[in-house]
């Protein structure tokens, strides 16, 4: 039971993770914008998810899409002054955005209700998970894994049917530069509005996925690392490749959880373990930069030869 | 806190603050990319002088020079090891490369030397106290460091070879190259002298408060935010980035807003309005953001789109 237990938390993560991956994919792999506060975006739907259902007393889903919507607001928020400036200036602006947003739930502890012990560095806890009460203890991880799965299965068909659409076109042609786009007619800056909008708002249903399933959040769990992790996913799976994104989750969930294993065999602190994990993550995602840049999952690209053979048969 | 206390500190933080963003903005003007390394490279350098001074028994000034001049070299080897291949690349592949080193860089020093807060062992130093001020021995240092640092640049950019050469490899690489100036070679001394600069703003900061794994990434938004105002890949926006943010970040706090949205007592009663103390790193971010919106190119930026 142990064992199928485990194997139930770690598909639930490479679920929510990988909703998280395809959303950064959207926005890095396809568009090319470079999101180093993606973690904001859990945290905002994992808190704004929290408060409808807890201190609202909304339903589940009312508190899903309400994540959802909050992430998104923010993703078109932070857009909107960096949205004409090159990609140096989209990393630290998310960067540094993603921090206020845990420090703002670090520091406003009102939002959690009137209660002093509850919010703030104490966190939220007791967040009720959905429909528990027709579950049995054991059968209930399965009901979330079907829960979360729907959820990845209902992003990655989103997004692979806006990336295969001329919407997609339009934003891997920005990601290679402003000016060809630009010349086509296409408002550059709204595109990328919408993908930040867009992206923001999986990131966010990953978010509350990630709450009520732990049923305890608080800002500590939304270090700058988590960014970094998925970053690593998007980068070993595959950027501009959908599939090669939820790979990278599978990949990198697997190695993060199975690495705290090792210290049943060698003799590590837990502490010390965590870190060289993340030295890890960190010379991962260097060597892929360096020697595969494609990641495991390449890039469809549309083939010159094919674009060429249909203009001249038509 | 009086008046003059905040601005004491705040030409200690911009001191600080200069000998980093100063190093960010010439690798970024030579090299085109923004390096997310850069404060960790400092930490390096913090946690270098840390063990010569701790473990070894040096006295912190020579263990703070060794340290620095140790990891300028390191970055040197990390310039040949990753970034020398990726010359060529696009500036976001660069970016992201960085974001991974730096992450490697700050959990292997988390790795060695644990999470928990840690000093030099300095001297006990008597502040200086008048009626309106206190200002420790050490802060005079850093003050003298930032400016020294500043002089010493501005010299070598514009009196050396050296800095002719990397001026004209800002401003166009390719001429640069062609003109018979060894790129590669700029390149070495620009990643020594940025991340000397870096390392020693790093270890003055850890001797004012405390040295911790993590400080490198509690000063990036600062520091890059100093860089950005001034114009990246602008030396001289750089120091007054730095200078305007070291201002912004102790006035922020120091500032009673309620005063000044009651325009002085006119409209009701004036309630004590500041910034929480929680929300200092917010108020480089808000600044950040500010210049963004307003003068992309920062204050003192190029006109042209690097």
């Amino acid at each position: 039971m142990g064992l199928i237990n485990f194997l139930v938390y770690l598909a639930i993560m490479m679920g929510i993770y990988g909703i998280l991956s395809l959303s950064l994919n959207l926005q890095y792999g396809f568009t090319g914008l470079a999101n180093f506060g993606q973690v904001a975006f859990f945290c905002l739907g994992a808190y704004a998810s929290t408060i409808l259902v807890l201190v609202f007393h909304m339903p589940f889903i009312v508190g899903l899409f309400g994540g959802m919507a909050v992430a998104a607001l923010f993703g078109f928020v932070i857009a909107i002054p960096t949205a004409d400036l090159k990609e140096d200036y989209w990393a630290i602006v998310t960067l540094a955005a993603a921090e206020i947003v845990r420090i703002f739930f670090l520091n406003e502890d009102w939002v959690a209700g009137p209660d002093p012990y509850i919010g703030g560095a104490f966190g939220i806890g007791g967040i009720p998970q959905p429909l528990r009460s027709l579950f049995s203890p054991h059968t209930y991880p399965f009901f979330y894994l079907a829960l979360v799965l729907v959820c990845l299965f209902a992003t990655y068909i989103i997004i692979n049917t806006l990336t295969a659409s001329p919407f997609g076109r339009v934003i891997k042609s920005i990601r290679e530069g402003d000016n060809l786009p630009q010349a086509l007619g296409k408002d550059v800056k709204r595109f990328r509005l919408k993908v930040m909008a867009l992206g923001g708002g999986f990131g966010g249903v990953a978010g509350c996925l990630w709450a009520h399933f732990h049923g305890f959040v608080s800002p500590e769990q939304f270090m700058p690392l988590e960014t970094f992790i998925v970053w690593a996913m998007v980068i070993v799976g595959g950027k501009a490749n959908n599939k090669g994104a939820i790979f990278g989750a599978v990949v990198i969930v697997i190695f993060y959880n199975c690495t705290r294993f090792l210290k049943d065999y060698i003799p590590i602190e837990e502490v010390t373990l965590a870190s060289l994990r993340m030295v890890a993550i960190g010379i991962l995602i260097v060597v892929a930069m360096l020697f595969m840049k494609e990641g495991l999952v390449k890039e469809k690209r549309i083939k010159e030869s094919i674009v060429l053979k249909k203009a001249c048969s038509e | 806190m009086t008046f003059t206390q905040v601005v004491i500190n705040s030409i200690v933080r911009a001191s600080e603050l200069a000998l980093l963003s100063l190093g960010l903005t010439i690798v970024y003007d030579i090299l085109r990319f923004a390096n997310f390394a850069h404060t960790e490279f400092a930490v390096v350098g913090v946690y270098v002088a840390l063990f010569l001074n701790l473990t070894l028994g040096l006295p912190i000034v020579p263990a703070a020079v060794i340290a620095s001049i140790a990891t300028g070299l390191f970055s040197i080897a990390v310039d040949r090891a990753i970034f020398k291949k990726m010359r060529s690349t696009s500036g976001i592949i660069v970016m992201v490369t960085s974001l991974g080193l730096a992450i490697a860089l700050r959990n292997t020093i988390r790795a060695i030397y644990g999470a928990t807060a840690q000093n030099y062992s300095v001297p006990l130093q008597k502040p200086i106290m008048t009626e309106f001020f206190r200002i420790t021995p050490l802060q005079i240092w850093i003050i003298a460091t930032g400016a020294a640092a500043m002089v010493l640049f501005h010299l070598l950019l514009h009196h050396t070879k050296l800095g002719k050469a990397m001026r004209a490899a800002s401003d166009d690489p390719d001429l640069a190259q062609a003109s018979g100036i060894a790129t590669e070679k700029i390149i070495t001394y620009v990643w020594f002298i940025a991340i000397t600069f870096a390392s020693l703003g790093g270890i003055l900061i850890g001797m004012e408060t405390y040295i911790l794994p993590y400080m490198g990434f509690a000063i990036i938004v600062p520091v890059f935010c100093a860089t950005i105002m001034g114009g990246i890949g602008n030396p001289y926006g750089a120091m007054l980035g730095a200078l305007v943010l070291g201002f912004a970040e102790n006035f922020g706090l120091y500032i009673n807003f309620g005063k000044i949205l009651s325009l002085g007592g006119l409209l009701g009663q004036n309630k004590g309005l500041f910034i929480p103390t929680g929300y200092k790193p917010a108020i480089s971010f808000v600044i950040l953001i500010v210049v963004l919106l307003i003068r992309p190119r920062g204050i003192l930026g190029k006109k042209k789109e690097g």
